[in-house]
């Protein structure tokens, strides 16, 4: 294929505009300095040791923590049931069950969270407990669950399902040796998006937290809007570490465990 | 009849926490506003009239959908060629730039715009190397207008429009671009009659995904706008939250919405006629 000369540089062009900003950020969480200057007034871990002494950002990350594990968990319950009917069922069905799950993604998220917030407090619940807060992240994780099992049961054969029936396996069985292997990397994939969405996610979150609690998103916003130290940078990068790390172990862990 | 228990909490899920919360929206913008509760009885059409009437408002919520259309724009012209490279290299390569446009998804909305402001602060990156090397004198004004406000979010919401066309262009035969070289049309031509009208449904994917997203962002523009440039999203949470004045920030949530499903709505109309001759 002979491609203009110029496409690979403009190429390299966009990939370093996307790289750009989060490269700075790491590299200015580094600064000795006790301004964030670029490049950096000599290097030093001294902003990591800030963050780590700071209660309020620690509670912060364990809040984002907690919830993104309570939602994933829920929304790969419920996300990965709604997949296996879609494959039960009749096409004209499965396409209306794949609009309405992915009806979230589509949904404007400060819309969907200011309409949870009216619901919630209709309830008289308000935004206490964290309820809404976990429905939000529900809402938030259910869609990329539900696309990614659903891709990964393209291929598959309810009759497998009935054959292995048959052949004398109880349905829990049949679940676990022939529905579950052919959809875990699917599972394992939407369970890792969906993670990492709700553990960055800032609209839903700003809207529904409760009364003095935050997640990290939440809490390092509040603090850029008056502070300009490098600690949001090692914040931001510790939260970049932890998103990686999260990718890396569930890749190792989960990716051969249902291959027998 | 067993296997309609499989759907039922997806369902319940749906119907509770959107389906009903939407409604609410709606009914909650037709009501007066109250002193004492957040809305009052009875019905009304006023907070739309507000909306519409109110100088101010029109013209932010023209703001917003300008830099939702100029992102969506800048985004489209970036990414296709990006899309278009990517599916031409080779099995390795390919791998490491989907890392490339991917990575970003992994890292926060926060983080990415914090990213944006020490490079195009009054006194970041770009404004200090343009010092260092005697371009200005003055401030160079990238972040606080809307300009600065563009190209963050170009940068925040960019793998959204390249995976969509990567995709269908990745779907394509990539004879397709020879044969019409070999029937003699010009790269150019070949470009706009076969392999455009082909990779449609998935530039119509990402234009809609990235408009949507940079309508409605909140934290990008707030953390570069500096409060200096206000879009609705913003407006619309301090009427909801600060003033709490729930059936009015209910109406500006739901007009810039309707605006902005009518300009989805006229591209769908547009796009695949456009290109189809």
């Amino acid at each position: 294929m002979n491609m203009p000369r110029l496409l690979p540089v403009l190429c390299c062009a966009v990939y370093f505009f996307l790289l750009a900003p989060i490269l700075v950020v790491v590299l200015a969480s580094f600064n000795a300095g006790a301004f964030l200057t670029f490049p950096p007034q000599g290097l030093s871990l001294r902003w990591y040791r800030t963050f780590f002494h700071n209660a309020v950002f620690l509670r912060a990350f364990i809040e984002s923590m907690e919830i993104a594990v309570a939602a994933t968990s829920i929304s790969a319950v419920i996300g990965t049931m709604a997949a296996l009917f879609s494959m039960r069922t009749t096409p004209a069905l499965a396409n209306i069950v794949r609009l309405g799950m992915t009806l979230p993604l589509v949904l404007p998220e400060v819309l969907t969270a200011i309409g949870l917030l009216f619901f919630f407090y209709a309830m008289g619940i308000g935004v206490h407990y964290s309820v809404a807060l976990l429905v939000g992240h529900v809402l938030l994780t259910l869609p990329f669950i539900y696309i990614n099992v659903s891709t990964s049961l393209r291929s598959f054969d309810p009759s497998w399902e009935l054959a292995a029936r048959s052949l004398g396996a109880s349905p829990f069985v049949t679940f676990y040796r022939v529905t579950m292997p052919l959809m875990k990397s699917g599972l394992t994939s939407g369970c890792l998006f969906g993670f990492i969405v709700s553990f960055d996610a800032f609209s839903t979150s700003f809207l529904l937290k409760d009364v003095g609690t935050a997640t990290l998103p939440i809490q390092l916003f509040d603090y850029l809007r008056l502070n300009f130290t490098p600690e949001a940078a090692a914040v931001s990068t510790f939260s970049i570490i932890v998103t990686f790390l999260i990718v890396i172990m569930t890749k190792t862990i989960f990716g051969n465990r249902f291959t027998k | 009849m067993r296997k309609y228990l499989l759907i039922l909490p997806a369902v319940v899920v749906l119907l509770v926490f959107l389906v009903i919360p939407y409604i609410d929206i709606i009914f909650i913008s037709l009501h007066p506003a109250a002193d004492d509760r957040p809305y009052g009885s009875g019905f009304t059409l006023r907070n739309y009239v507000q909306v519409l009437t109110d100088g101010y408002l029109v013209h932010q919520t023209a703001m917003t959908l300008w830099i939702g259309l100029v992102t969506t724009c800048a985004t489209l012209v970036l990414g296709f060629p990006v899309a278009w490279f990517m599916a031409h290299s080779s099995a390795r390569a390919r791998a490491i730039q989907q890392g490339i446009v991917l990575m970003p998804l992994l890292v926060g909305i926060v983080v990415r715009s914090y990213g944006w402001t020490v490079i195009l602060g009054n006194n970041g990156i770009l404004n200090r190397l343009a010092r260092d090397i005697g371009l200005t004198r003055s401030v160079l004004p990238l972040m606080y207008n809307s300009l600065g406000i563009v190209i963050a979010l170009t940068h925040v919401f960019l793998p959204f429009m390249i995976l969509p066309i990567f995709g269908t262009i990745r779907s394509l035969d990539p004879a397709l671009f020879l044969a019409g070289r070999s029937l003699g049309a010009s790269p150019a031509i070949t470009m706009r009659r076969i392999i455009l009208p082909l990779t449609m449904p998935g530039i119509q994917s990402g234009c809609v995904l990235v408009f949507i997203l940079s309508v409605s962002a909140y934290v990008t523009p707030m953390l570069i706008g500096g409060m200096r440039v206000k879009t609705m999203p913003m407006t619309v949470v301090n009427t909801l939250i600060d003033a709490f004045q729930w059936p009015f920030g209910a109406a500006q949530a739901l007009v810039l919405s309707a605006i902005g499903a009518l300009i989805v709505l006229v591209f769908f109309r547009l796009t695949p006629l456009r290109w189809s001759r």
